[in-house]
């Protein structure tokens, strides 16, 4: 069974990764994690996974669909006016 | 002169320097400013898309309807407002009007609570050699293995992960986003990424760069 301080650290941990917390939360957790390096090792994995996820899925438009979305606003402004 | 002649004289980047010869009105300049700020959006819209819809055709297709609806309620768009999170809404919506419908999937009712992952989050501490070995197998595995683990997961997990981890967006943007409680969003994140990690782990696992037993 983890300490109390674990306990609140693993529980918040998406919200102290998502910047999430109060000043208060995040300096209590912050300074936690520094300390107790099981917790740390959770927060280096989540955190991995994070940037692993970003990291993975930055794909640009296709071109024919650039140019279908203009033609509908050149659509969209004839019929405005 | 209309506003239909002066935008045949516009490129995508803005007005052509021998352009137009009297200035923009007011609502022209806003409306430009709208349009360059949206249309900046697209790429971000397009991978999103395709993380909702798994291909590439209907992500097309969802992207280009949620131009349209864009453009149609662009009046009802409040000008210094979040113009991304109002296209990611309309964009969520029409994914789950169109495609939803389309793949009839029945839509769960989102029974989770919040007090539901606070009990299960805890006592998830582990040795810190099996930290190290789960490191070490997310570091060898390539983009396709994420990409295809964040695929497997139901559309609410997905796409709150989506608009977590690659957007950036506040919980309380999710939350407008989805239609839905703030304390959902937290548990769909909760969820979404606990799922997310055991699949890669499974997908290390298949691949022999990670040991599941040394778990137990």
């Amino acid at each position: 069974m983890p300490k109390r301080q674990c306990e609140e650290a693993l529980t918040k941990l998406f919200e102290y990764i998502d910047g999430e917390l109060s000043d208060e939360e995040l300096l209590r957790i912050g300074a936690h994690l520094k300390e107790c390096p099981p917790c740390e090792a959770e927060h280096r994995i989540n955190e991995k996974i994070r940037l692993l996820v970003s990291k993975a899925n930055g794909e640009s438009a296709p071109h024919q669909l650039r140019e279908r979305v203009l033609s509908t606003i050149q659509m969209a402004r004839t019929e405005a006016t | 002169m209309t506003v239909t002649e002066s935008a045949s004289t516009r490129t995508r980047s803005g007005l052509q320097s021998q352009g137009p010869v009297r200035s923009l009105t007011m609502s022209e300049k806003t409306n430009l400013d709208f349009e360059a700020e949206a249309l900046s959006y697209m790429d971000q819209l397009y991978a999103a898309a395709l993380r909702m819809t798994r291909n590439g055709a209907d992500a097309e297709d969802l992207v280009q309807e949620t131009f349209a609806k864009a453009f149609a309620a662009q009046d009802k768009f409040t000008p210094g407002t979040n113009l991304k999170a109002w296209l990611y809404r309309i964009q969520t919506n029409a994914f789950i009007n169109t495609y939803r419908k389309k793949q009839r999937e029945p839509k769960r009712t989102d029974a989770d609570t919040v007090e539901d992952w606070q009990l299960a989050a805890a006592a998830e501490h582990q040795s810190a050699g099996l930290a190290s070995a789960e490191e070490a197998a997310l570091d060898a595995l390539g983009d396709d293995a994420i990409r295809d683990a964040l695929a497997e997961l139901s559309d609410d997990f997905r796409m709150a992960v989506y608009l977590s981890d690659v957007e950036g967006f506040a919980y309380k943007e999710i939350a407008e986003i989805m239609d839905t409680p703030v304390g959902t969003v937290m548990s769909r994140l909760h969820r979404g990424r606990k799922l997310l990690r055991e699949k890669l782990r499974d997908y290390a696992a298949e691949r022999g760069i990670y040991d599941r037993k040394a778990e137990a």
